[in-house]
This record gives C-alpha cells, structure tokens and sequence, in this order.
C-alpha cells in the first residue's frame, strides 16, 4: 500500500464554551492516498467543518483541547510550530474552499490579485510573475484571463465559486478540502462544478476531503466515505462497500432519509434530533436513535425515564406502561420506580417485568434493563452498564457493538 | 391598478362549485425597476403568461432555479402580490384585481408555510400565542374555544405533549420543531389551500423528510390543497401529486408526478433531472452533462422560447423567434417546447 499523503490519527478538537466543553471532533482517525478523495458527510453540527479545521490548524481563541497526529507527506505536522505550519503547510500543502467563500472575496479588489495573493505571501515573487501565474490558474478552473481584470460583484454564482477554487489550487497543494463547495449554488451550477473538480482532480492528481451533508453529492466525488456523527466518525471505507451496504445503523439510515430520483422507494426519516455535544450521549452516540439498539448500547437512568415519559404522554402508548406514581434515577444505570398504590410492589415488578419483555422490540430502550428488583415500596431497575463501541473492522469499520457479534 | 369590469360582472354564486382551488390563466407579474425620473419603466417579468390549475386536495409542485419566478408565482397565487395581467380564480371566483377588503375570507382560506422558521415567528410569543393569534385576528371563537383550537393544532403537527410545547418560546425549539408550530399556525384556520414555500430547505436533511411527510398527512387528513414551491426535484417527486417546471418566468411542463419525471417532455426537465445525483459510487467514474451558461436575465429574456440559448437541441429559425405554445402531448401532461412529441 502507498504511504497515504495525508493520516489523521485521533484527532480532537474541544471547545470550552459556557455550557461546558464541546465535544466537536473525538478521536477521528482516516488515511488518505495521492489522488484519493474522502467525503466527509454528516448532518449540520456533526463536527465536519471542525475537522476540516482542526486538519489545517485554524482555531478559535477557545480551544480546550486539541490533540491527535496529521501526518501530511510523512511528517507529524502537529509538531510544527504555528510559524512553519502557516509556511509548509497551510495552502502550500493543504488548502480549502471554505463554505460561501464566494460570498467574502473582497468586493473591491480584482479577482486576479485575489487569486494571486497567496503566492505574493507565501514566496518573493515578481507581480508580473504572479498575475501570469494567477491567469494560468484562473484558465484551469475553465475561466478566461480577462476574468482576471474584473471584480466579484460582474461575476455569477458559478464564476465566482471557480474563482475561490483558483484560489486554492494556485500554491499547487497535495491535498484541497472542500467545505460544502456548491451548496449555495443552482443544482446546473452544482454540476459544472462538480464536473470541474472531478477534471481537476484527475488532471492535477489532487486528493479532497470533501465536506458535505448530501450523499448524493457525495458519492459523485468520493473514492472513500466517511460517516460523521455526533464529533465521531461512526463508518469509514471505500464508497462502493459504504453506499452500498452500510456497516452502521446510522449509515443506513441516512441512506434510506434520502429521497432518490431514480427508485420510487419512499424516503424515511431519523427520529429524534442529533445530540448535544456539550453533554454527548454515553456509549453509542446514535443509540437513543437507532432502529436496532440493545442492551449494550448504551442507555442512562435519565435517559430512560425521559423514554417512559414520552410513552405515557402519547395517547398511543399510554395504557402499555404500568401505572407509575414516581421515577428517579439512583445513579447513572439504576433508577428507582414507585408504583400507583395498588396491589403490592412486587405485583408491579411483574407488570413492569411483563411490559419490558413483550414490548422491547419495538421500544429498544427497553433492552437497556438488566434486573427488575421489588424493594420495601420501589422497583429498583438496573441497567446494562454503557460502554462506546470500538471501530470495528480494518479499512472499512464502523464503531456498532452489532458488529461485535458478527451482525451488519 | 383598479378592478376590470369583468370581474364584476362574473356572476359568482351562480357557477357550480369547481373542481379546482386554484386556477391561473396566463397569469403575470411584473416588477417595475426603472429608477430615477428619467428612465422610464423598466419590467423585470417575474412570472410571464403561467396557466395552470390545483384540484382540491392535491399538491402541486413548482420546481426552478433561483430566479425562476417559482416565489413570486407563489405569493401572487395568494394574492399577496396583485397580478399585473391574467387571470387568478379561487374557487372558480375571480380574485385577480379585488381589494384588500375584499380579500378577507382568502386570508383565511389561503395559508403559507414560510421558508425560514427561525425568523418567521414572533420570538416573543410563546408557542401558544404565535397559535391563537390568526383566530383573534379573524375574531374566531372565545377564550376556551381558542385554547382548545391549539391543543388540538399541537396535536396534528406532533408536537406531544401539546401543554408542554404551548408554553415554550420559538428559541426554545429545535427548527424541525419551529417548522411544526409555523404549520400549526398555518392549520388554525382551517384553510382550504397553503402555500409551501421551500418549507425544508433550511432544515437537516434528516428533519426534512418528518415535515414533508407531515405536510402530506395534514393534506390527507383535512383535503387542504398544497403548492409545493421548490428547488428541489427529488423531494417534489416523494411529496407531490403533479409537478410544474419553471424556467425564467414560465411554466416549461407540467404533468402528474409519474408522466413528467418517468418521460420528461422538455429538454429542461431532462436537464435538470440529469443534474441531480442520486447516492450511487459509480457516480464518480462518469461526468454528469450539464448545460452552458446561466439562467437569463428577466428583465431582457432571450426571444422565442427562453431556453433556447441553452437548450442541446434547439432549431434556428423556430426556437428562438417563436414562443412555445403549452401543448397537452400526455394526457394530463402539458409542454412548451416546439420540438417535443
């Protein structure tokens, strides 16, 4: 196997905030070989932009923890210190394409010494020099050079999308990240686009890590796909296995919330919302989620009572759960029921017993319960103990305990 | 502009009841930009010469770029906008030219659905609020009355339980959860038509798919007739009944959802269609077709047929001197294209 251009080994990124810290990228690790492109997707707030971000070093004053390896071209550039960072590494090495960049060139000057301008930084060299280098550039992303000459507010959406990508690749980098590169643009845009990049990336050999929220969009690009949730990187492998049959859950269910034009299969939903990072979910990310959770998966006493609260508040499901007078949560995995007085506690152990057993397909939270224990005037229930699932297999994994037992 | 004569003198009670909620007949909006005392006026044709019709309880969706005049076509189909030419039919009753006055009863009947749900609620009312203003408003009912209108709102938008979610404030809730209310208040009225207009397009695309389909069930459940205004094809196929295409100001086709994506008539709609990528790992091995160049300026649309600059196959002599006609070439499934059959 070629040594990768670019490996990132557990990399975090925390932020301190006043709610507490930020779990915004957790031990994300992914290799990436010359020529080779990684699509990052996941839904708003998952932690990819923070990733393309913690890769490149451009942080914000409230970083609490910011760890892990970047090896870019054999070297640990997290070694570097800020000033050799910025020199060999930023735009040189790895550039980006930041989300609506397009909207922030600079309205009063001309596109051409924009597009110039991190060669004028980056080496001593002649304007001329520079203006024909940035001309050169501006005819590889499909823009004649008289475009050079003219400001943003002349150009379109499309034309000025192809100049921030001129702008990334005029240092000539190993690697361009690309944060959402046509989401502000029409769908027919998108494609020229999208085209665009493909041409590049075979002509200039570039690899991407491509950063978006639509796997359509993403599959036009990625030789790799990795599945972000909740600052994790919950699947990661090659796009023919993960588009295909998804290793994870949550893989699988964002595959199936897409709504296709070309298969009359009805688009199906996520219930529930992703997770707050401040305070992330114990064991899987994704199990309060996921269609197929079970006992290890990860459940809290907290968690499972706001479940049993939202059974008994729905008209559908309310006559299902034993009559209940009161619910706390002793510790993390244990909490305390006390029963409506009637009929003794041990009575309604069994009740409470009989409804987990015969409804835990459906209500997955269930699962979570390892003993049911009448005590003087509570039901004191246990739960299985939370463990975060390990990624799982070599160059395609997926952190699921489901694959633990040899299930997909 | 003042009411025509002829609008007076459609005899409304007399019709029987129309099978459509909403009938457009070569409708128009155009925007005057001229600026300045000197230059005169100069029209931006939004929405050029649109025909079309939505039969009670069915969603239509409209589907362009931006720019394609599908959000002015939406606002002047519920009159928040007044037509420039054309005629606009309610319920088989002319509403093209009629006042504010007289408009009351469709601001009742005709809801929308904002695009935005952060900025399209009043963030100082609580929920509870936000929902029971449209009923004061159109003096509906009394306290208890309006209370129990709310709840029941608050229920068919899923928002369970509906005491809890009445007493929170818009930034309190997720924007799926925005969204709900903004379709809750949209339903206090028991409207017969609501206006969607990129209802999801702010929202994460897992969120995307409970609102539509909600709205889908809302449709079901109470018959409410949607115009489902969107750039996005593939949503418009899952949650739609019939789909026009817009191009530029103009209807270019217009059929069920079946007949205008499973044989697309206009070489627009086939571009389009060819645009968009479905999740597919072959996808990176090919290069998608595109089109040149870029949707036209309205204020100076090409003549003839305004794709024709674009369009792979379009004749001199005809596409670009002649407008197309819409044409029925499927049964139910319209096209303006000269060269379609």
């Amino acid at each position: 196997m070629p040594l990768p251009v670019l490996d990132v080994k557990n990399l975090v990124l925390w932020y301190r905030t006043r709610k507490g810290p930020v779990h915004a990228v957790d031990d994300i690790s992914f290799a990436l070989e010359a020529g080779q492109t990684i699509a990052l997707v996941g839904e708003s707030g998952s932690g990819k932009t923070s990733t393309a971000n913690s890769i490149l070093r451009l942080l914000p004053k409230n970083v609490l923890r910011y760890e892990g390896k970047v090896v870019f071209d054999g070297q640990d550039v997290m070694e570097f210190d800020d000033e050799e960072f910025r020199k060999v590494v930023r735009w040189r090495g790895i550039s980006m394409v930041f989300q609506g960049a397009m909207n922030a060139l600079n309205p009063t000057t001309r596109v051409g010494s924009q597009v110039a301008e991190p060669l004028i930084v980056h080496y001593d060299i002649d304007r001329r020099e520079a203006a024909d280098q940035a001309i050169e550039a501006l005819g590889k992303v499909g823009l004649s050079g008289d475009i050079a000459r003219r400001y943003p507010h002349e150009l379109s959406g499309g034309m000025k999308q192809r100049v921030v990508i001129a702008m990334s690749l005029i240092l000539k980098p190993k690697v361009v990240i690309l944060d959402e590169p046509t989401s502000a643009l029409d769908v027919m845009t998108q494609t020229n686009i999208i085209n665009l990049l493909k041409d590049l990336k075979n002509a200039e050999h570039l690899s991407y890590i491509f950063i978006t929220h639509d796997l359509g969009l993403a599959s036009e690009l990625a030789d790799l796909v990795g599945i972000v949730y909740a600052g994790e990187l919950v699947e990661v492998g090659p796009a023919e296995g993960v588009f295909v049959r998804p290793k994870h859950p949550y893989t699988g269910k964002l595959l199936a919330s897409v709504p296709r034009l070309r298969s009359e299969a009805a688009p199906d939903f996520i219930p529930g919302v992703p997770p707050d990072l401040t305070d992330p979910p114990p064991g899987c990310r994704f199990h309060l989620r996921c269609p197929v959770s079970f006992e290890k998966c990860g459940w809290s006493a907290p968690e499972f009572i706001e479940q049993v609260k939202l059974l008994q508040s729905s008209v559908e499901t309310k006559d299902k759960v034993p009559a209940i007078e009161a619910m706390k949560a002793k510790d993390t995995q244990t909490l305390l029921i006390k029963p409506v007085a009637n009929g003794t506690v041990a009575e309604f152990a069994q009740r409470l017993t009989s409804f987990i057993a015969q409804d835990q397909e459906t209500y997955r939270f269930l699962k979570s319960v390892e003993s049911v224990q009448p005590k003087a005037k509570v039901v004191e229930v246990k739960l299985h103990e939370a463990m975060p699932p390990p990624l799982i297999g070599g160059d395609w994994r997926a952190s699921c305990w489901l694959l633990e037992a040899g299930g997909s | 502009m003042t009411a025509s004569v002829v609008d007076q003198q459609l005899p409304t009670e007399a019709r029987p009841p129309s099978p459509n909620v909403i009938e457009l007949d070569a409708l128009k909006k155009w925007f005057d930009i001229g600026r300045g005392l000197f230059r005169g006026s100069i029209p931006l044709k939004a929405v050029d010469g649109v025909t079309l019709a939505i039969a009670r309880g069915e969603t239509l969706a409209v589907v362009g770029e931006s720019g394609s005049g599908k959000t002015t076509l939406g606002r002047t189909v519920i009159r928040l906008l007044e037509p420039t030419d054309g005629r606009l039919l309610y319920d088989g009753q002319d509403i093209t030219h009629q006042s504010e006055k007289e408009l009351m009863w469709l601001r009742r009947k005709a809801q929308m659905i904002p695009q935005d749900p952060y900025s399209s609620v009043n963030p100082a009312f609580p929920v509870y609020r936000i929902l029971e203003e449209p009923l004061v408003i159109h003096k509906e009912g009394d306290r208890a009355q309006r209370g129990e209108a709310v709840m029941k709102a608050l229920q068919s938008v899923k928002l369970n339980p509906p005491e809890f979610f009445a007493n929170k404030y818009p930034h309190m809730l997720s924007g799926g959860q925005r969204q709900r209310v903004a379709i809750a208040r949209a339903l206090m009225l028991n409207p017969a038509f609501i206006l969607a207009d990129e209802p999801v397009s702010m929202l994460d695309a897992s969120v995307r798919i409970s609102i539509l389909r909600l709205l889908r069930q809302i449709q079901h459940t109470f018959g409410i007739s949607f115009l489902y205004i969107t750039h996005d094809l593939a949503t418009a196929k899952h949650f739609s009944d019939r789909i026009g295409i817009m191009y530029a100001g103009r209807l270019v086709e217009e059929g069920p959802v079946g007949g205008v994506l499973g044989e697309p008539l206009h070489p627009y709609t086939k571009a389009l269609m060819n645009a968009i990528p479905d999740p597919d790992p072959a996808n990176r091995l090919t290069v998608r077709q595109g089109l040149p160049g870029e949707p036209p300026s309205l204020i100076s649309p090409p003549t003839g047929c305004h794709f024709h600059p674009r369009c792979p196959i379009a004749q001199a002599g005809l596409c670009d001197v002649k407008d197309p006609e819409m044409r029925e070439l499927r049964p139910n499934h319209r096209v303006a294209c000269h060269l379609a059959s």
